[in-house]
């Protein structure tokens, strides 16, 4: 059963399209990934879903109702781990859960035990008496996690929940959401760390320009360019590079000039990597270094919307 | 339910925030203690009044032997009533200041011309004459019921004390430390309008505006609870203010608190409702506080918070009246120091009536908009 279908959906900011008629399927008890740089319309979608901000077409079903009809049930379903730390610095870890889970109806005892829990979970029972304004990057973000999963919802939205932490809270959030994903939780998870989405991600989208251009497990998307790979060549400068000429040499399928980068996207098996360096070396561009690179997620990336992740 | 909830969060908030309850708390204690030792003498409480002239024409020979026995009475108190010259203009006489009055008593009634209404001396004359025409008009009635009874009244037996009954400038006086122990609460009160302004401001600084909008709860209630928990926090911090004063600088705060709290009560709900209506007016971050910064300190200086402004004319009669603290302090002024509470629902009109206009625009434009 899908916890959540979008079909069609569009968002415009005056004459920008942000979403440009999107669907999309997720299935119960998946951890589904959401690739795009940034004003790829990722954010946009994740705000449409979560009810931040309004569609001006098509529709969004989360456990089969329409989120702008039965917002209060959708909502009651729902966890959002925003990507900047949502908390309350005066108020302890222990009441920022506790007012959050309340605003979902919890009460009396029962909101205590899941604010227990949930804090718990992300390893800050010690510190529940604590104000967060005493704690370090990455026990903030796992507060953040405690205060949209307290109320155990059906799906969290977690929204590059990893940035600007040190590598043990890294890996420590990364174990959360298997964890919540084995207790029944489906997720939605946006990174910036390609490595991340492809270690957790059950499934990943890939969205450029508003519209998804690729959706698949990691082997799809990676199936997409079985047939090429790429070859990153850094020169001293670029002024002198003929494309066209690049172009000609045998197996080469797409050439990009990125500043002092070359991109060339060439058939697999074909053995023209000598043809290429000699090409750059007859034409007197000096040559700072070379990359070969198989196909993987990033690569996936590149090749379908032309920019490097991290970059953009 | 949900809003009660967020009203707690918001005056947890508020209570541990050192800055916001220093400012509250003592701010408006330190101006009073600075201000009302610094200004002591500019609050003299013993007024001296010289002896008052006033000429006067009676054509009206029915209340010739009254109106005689009651100059003859107020002769006793300083007040010297000295009939109209032949050729003499009693008007151009207060004008040039040669008398404090001029009263013309004809067939319509009395008519008192004094040089300005609102001085002690205008006030005393009026109020003398009032309470003459008060007990005339008794005689008048009890003549109709009952003539053998209408002479005790202006019989030598009953002791008048025209001065006492009317006196319209009151008799008790605020010093120093009673007039900036009200002020400075009035101001302080307004002041509320600052952490109205931050209200949703601050959900968006702290990113947890988009936590709000994605739980199962209505903006409505979002808005309500906000604004009650900054009501009820600025009303607690204004309730310590007045105990404070009243206890540890004495300050007058007369026997009607209960009604002094309610206008306090509808002007911090004013003061809130405007500070979130200019937020949600003006979107830039920190515009509104600064806006609403200057509009409170315009209006506690025009409203007598830093100094007594006492008969504006012209420019600064308008500006005064524009300030809602003139009307609030005229309020709470009248009630503590002359049991006039004529000007209490006024100032309550005000308030609310603000308060509703400023709310309607910020409720309009909270549900119009996506997220906070």
């Amino acid at each position: 059963m899908n916890i959540l279908e979008i079909q069609d959906l569009t968002k415009k900011f005056d004459d920008f399209i942000a979403v440009d008629d999107m669907s999309l399927a997720i299935a119960e008890g998946e951890i589904f990934g959401f690739l795009g740089s940034n004003g790829a319309g990722k954010s946009t979608t994740i705000n449409m879903i979560t009810g931040l901000l309004r569609k001006n077409k098509g529709s969004i079903m989360i456990l089969g109702k329409e989120t702008s009809k039965d917002s209060e049930f959708v909502k009651r379903h729902i966890g959002l781990i925003p990507q900047e730390i949502a908390i309350y610095e005066d108020l302890t870890a222990y009441e920022n859960v506790k007012f959050f889970a309340g605003l979902y109806g919890l009460r009396g005892g029962e909101l205590h035990d899941r604010t227990v829990e949930a804090l718990e979970f992300v390893g800050l029972t010690e510190k529940q008496k604590s104000y967060p304004k005493t704690f370090s990057g990455g026990m903030k973000r796992r507060l953040n996690i405690a205060c949209a999963i307290a109320h155990q919802p059906k799906l969290i939205i977690m929204d590059e929940p990893t940035v600007g932490i040190d590598p043990q809270s890294r890996k420590y959030i990364l174990q959360s959401v298997h964890k919540l994903n084995e207790m029944g939780c489906t997720i939605i998870y946006t990174s910036h760390y390609m490595e991340e989405v492809e270690e957790i991600c059950s499934r990943i989208a890939i969205i450029d320009h508003g519209k998804i251009i690729a959706e698949g497990t990691k082997e799809q998307l990676k199936s997409l360019i079985t047939d090429s790979k790429l070859i990153f060549i850094e020169v001293k400068s670029q002024e002198a590079i003929d494309v066209d000429t690049i172009y000609k040499i045998q197996g080469v399928t797409d050439v990009k000039v990125d500043e002092n980068t070359v991109q060339i996207h060439t058939e697999l098996g074909v053995n023209n990597l000598n043809q290429i360096i000699d090409y750059f070396i007859r034409n007197q561009l000096e040559i700072r270094s070379l990359d070969e690179k198989e196909p993987n997620l990033e690569t996936v990336f590149l090749t379908l919307t032309g920019r490097n992740l991290r970059d953009s | 339910m949900n809003m009660l909830q967020i009203a707690w969060k918001e005056i947890k908030h508020e209570f541990r925030d050192i800055r916001t309850l220093v400012f509250m708390l003592a701010f408006p204690i330190v101006l009073m203690l600075v201000l009302g030792t610094a200004l002591t003498g500019a609050f003299n409480e013993d007024i001296s009044i010289d002896d008052m002239d006033v000429l006067y024409e009676n054509t009206n020979d029915s209340l010739s032997e009254p109106f005689k026995a009651f100059t003859e009475e107020v002769e006793q108190s300083g007040i010297h009533f000295k009939p109209l010259s032949d050729g003499m203009n009693g008007k151009e006489q207060v004008e040039q200041g040669k008398v404090d009055g001029y009263v013309s008593v004809d067939q319509s009634g009395f008519h008192l011309f004094v040089n300005d209404q609102s001085s002690i001396e205008g006030s005393i004359l009026q109020g003398a004459l009032a309470s003459f025409v008060d007990r005339y008009n008794l005689v008048s009635e009890i003549t109709k019921v009952a003539p053998e009874k209408a002479e005790i009244v202006f019989s030598n037996a009953v002791k008048h004390d025209y001065i006492d009954d009317h006196a319209l400038v009151p008799k008790k006086q605020p010093g120093s430390m009673d007039y900036y122990a009200i002020v400075m609460t009035t101001m302080i009160a307004l002041y509320a309008a600052m952490s109205g302004s931050q209200l949703i401001a601050h959900e968006r600084s702290r990113k947890t505006a988009s936590r709000l909008i994605v739980a199962p709860i209505h903006k409505r209630d979002i808005f309500i609870g906000k604004v009650m928990g900054s009501i009820v926090i600025n009303m607690a911090c204004i309730m310590l203010v007045v105990a404070f004063s009243k206890l540890v600088f004495h300050a007058n705060w007369g026997e009607h608190l209960g009604l002094v709290f309610l206008v306090l009560l509808t002007e911090i709900i004013f003061a809130v409702s405007f500070g979130v209506g200019v937020s949600f007016l003006i979107k830039t971050p920190a515009a509104p506080t600064m806006v609403v910064l200057i509009v409170v300190q315009l209006a506690s200086l025009f409203g007598g918070a830093y100094f007594p402004i006492e008969n504006p004319e012209g420019i600064l009669k308008v500006i005064s009246s524009l300030s809602p603290l003139t009307l609030e302090n005229k309020a709470v002024f009248n009630l503590v120091y002359a049991n006039d509470s004529s000007f209490i629902m006024p100032a309550i009109v005000m308030n609310i009536g603000l308060a509703f206009l400023f709310l309607l625009i910020s409720t309009a434009s909270f549900r119009r908009g996506e997220g906070i």
